[in-house]
């Protein structure tokens, strides 16, 4: 066969393959095995969130925003309300700030467990799967414990938290945090050594950490590459500033560095719950001046006041705020990076336009550069790697 | 030298495969972690949010609800609809619809109700093959709220919603405040009882 009868081929991978996680549709140009380019379509999970909020008050909101990543609901609600606690000037209290730093590692945890599951499940090792998801479901029930769901738990509210934790949670989850080091110990006993694992991670996908931050990539992705950037260290949010934890970093910036680094994570999360629950102060849950933006009151009694209390936010000091600050931008640390919420507010109880900084819509923009001149095997290792959640790409 | 040596050695006697199948050997005899779903349960935690029911009142047994209509305006996926009229200058509920298709089970509207007359349960169970049997109005919600205190294993029943914990009181209304767990075995109401909660 002569060079010039050697035709480009092109593979549609997706929307429907289970390897995507989710929805998403790559058009792959290959030549032979290699991938010459690669190009990423988007948008079939869009439901349209960000429209959706303009027509609800703030507190309703907030289940919107746990259909975002749904693997980790909790730190999305965090980062809702941090947003709308920046807008209205509210501080929460002592307790719930621990409370939710709390919840927000074991939602990090869950969402990390879920992404070697299937991580490693792409690349071949199966084992590994059964054991993180037996471990994930010991936190679910914690949360269903509490909130009573498992997945989509609304449990962080503008002002504070929902309700409050009791001893037999602490006590349950201080016994799984002692012994989840052991556990990743497992994990890392069944792939980190291995040759199989070690031949399709390393070396593959890499990403300088120029690149990297001129791609916009955030968490695991980019402190693979040595960059130190950890938004619960450079600005911290809720109590991270009174627990100790290290930011673990990469070197290379290949698939097996991310990897190493989200296994360092879940360590380090582990450690701040533990600190969480020895240091957990006793009071309320809820701000008191987080009154102002409760549920609707009924409309039955057709008084003035009433309406417009409402529809607007009338609390002086709350107006005194929102007039210093229209716009608020608020940004947590999710398991994916980091994830931001831009609100801008028209004195009313709905936001005016919301805007969410998904880190999973910017990874995926990066997915073409990391599969050029690698094989089609390691299309599926790369989309492992950054660890995508359509849910919140497409919104 | 000696790590070549010790890498090169761990290459050829495949150790690190070894070492996994070590471990997945020791789980085979250790306990196993499933529940075979039908024919074993897990226990489910109080305040799990499950299947819609209406409060039937112990004492009157009728539905709880006064057609505030506090649920329906604060429910993000706007499924509830409440048909009332006013008769006698008393607010009386026609019907009470809940779409559950439509719910997001964010239990909001358990924690707006002025007079706890909505729960959630703990029945998961209730899947159907058309959408119709999902719409569930207010007979259909006292029944369920019916099939739930039949499983129940308590005599009383106090939901984790209507008044959540590490909350200042005095944010919620009278009626709400002074909530009691409701009494759900008929035997157990004594006629004492009975009068005390009509003076109230």
């Amino acid at each position: 066969m002569r060079q010039s009868d050697v035709k480009e081929l092109i593979v549609n991978m997706g929307p429907q393959h289970p390897a995507t996680h989710g929805v998403l549709r790559l058009v792959l140009e290959l030549e032979g095995e290699v991938v010459k380019r690669c190009t990423p379509y988007i948008g079939y999970l869009h439901r349209g969130v960000e429209k959706l909020s303009e027509d609800l008050t703030y507190v309703q909101c907030l289940p919107l925003t746990d259909r975002l990543d749904y693997l980790s609901s909790m730190i999305n609600n965090i980062g809702f309300c941090l947003a709308v606690e920046k807008l209205m000037g509210i501080n929460i209290p002592k307790r719930a700030k621990f409370i939710r730093t709390l919840m927000g590692e074991m939602a990090r945890i869950c969402s990390h467990l879920v992404w070697l599951a299937t991580h490693a499940l792409d690349i071949g090792a199966m084992t590994v799967f059964l054991y993180t998801m037996r471990d994930r479901e010991y936190l679910l029930e914690l949360f269903e414990m509490v909130v009573g769901a498992r997945l989509t738990v609304s449990y962080p509210r503008v002002g504070g938290v929902r309700c409050d934790i009791n001893e037999e949670f602490l006590d349950k989850l201080y016994r799984f945090i002692e012994d989840f080091p052991n556990k990743i110990q497992q994990y890392e006993t069944l792939i980190d050594r291995n040759r199989v694992w070690l031949k399709r991670t390393k070396g593959v996908g890499v990403i300088t950490a120029e690149e990297a931050i001129n791609w916009g990539l955030t968490g695991p992705p980019l402190r693979a590459t040595g960059v130190y950037y950890d938004v619960r260290k450079f600005f911290p949010y809720d109590a991270y500033d009174e627990v100790e934890f290290e930011v673990p970093l990469g070197k290379n910036g290949d698939i097996y560095d991310r990897y190493k680094c989200r296994m360092q994570e879940m360590r380090q999360s582990a450690r701040i719950i533990k600190q969480c629950i020895e240091k957990l102060p006793t009071g309320l849950v809820l701000a008191e001046d987080a009154l102002r933006i409760r549920m609707p009151a009924s409309p039955l009694k057709i008084d003035k006041k009433e309406i417009q209390f409402e529809v607007y936010i009338e609390d002086k000091k709350i107006e005194e705020f929102i007039q210093k600050f229209p716009e608020v931008y608020a940004s947590v640390e999710s398991p994916k990076g980091e994830l931001g919420f831009y609100i801008v507010c028209d004195h009313s109880a709905k936001p005016y336009r919301m805007r969410v900084r998904a880190p999973s819509f910017v990874h995926i923009a990066v997915l073409p550069k990391l599969c050029e001149g690698f094989l089609v095997a390691d299309v599926i290792a790369n989309i492992g790697s950054i660890d995508i959640v359509l849910g919140e790409c497409d919104r | 030298m000696k790590e070549k040596i010790k890498e090169i050695l761990n290459k050829i006697f495949l150790v690190e495969i070894f070492k996994g199948l070590l471990l997945t050997l020791r789980m085979f005899f250790s306990k196993p972690v499933t529940v075979q779903y039908p024919y074993e349960r897990r226990e489910i935690y109080p305040g799990f949010r499950g299947k819609h029911a209406l409060v039937r009142d112990p004492f009157s047994g009728d539905e709880k609800c006064i057609g505030c209509m506090r649920c329906a305006t604060v429910c993000p996926s706007k499924c509830i609809y409440i048909k009332r009229e006013k008769i006698e200058n008393k607010m009386i509920v026609i019907d009470y619809v809940i779409d559950a298709s439509r719910c997001v089970f964010c239990a909001y509207c358990v924690e707006a109700c002025p007079v706890c007359a909505l729960i959630l349960s703990e029945d998961f169970e209730y899947s159907t093959y058309n959408k119709e049997e999902l719409v569930f109005n207010k007979e259909k919600l006292l029944r369920n709220w019916d099939e739930f205190i039949k499983k129940w294993p308590e005599d009383f029943y106090f939901n984790k919603f209507w008044q959540p914990s590490g909350i200042d009181p005095s944010r919620w209304p009278k009626t709400k405040r002074e909530q009691k767990p409701i009494p759900i075995r008929k035997i157990e109401i004594t006629k004492e009882e009975k009068r005390v909660s009509s003076t109230d």
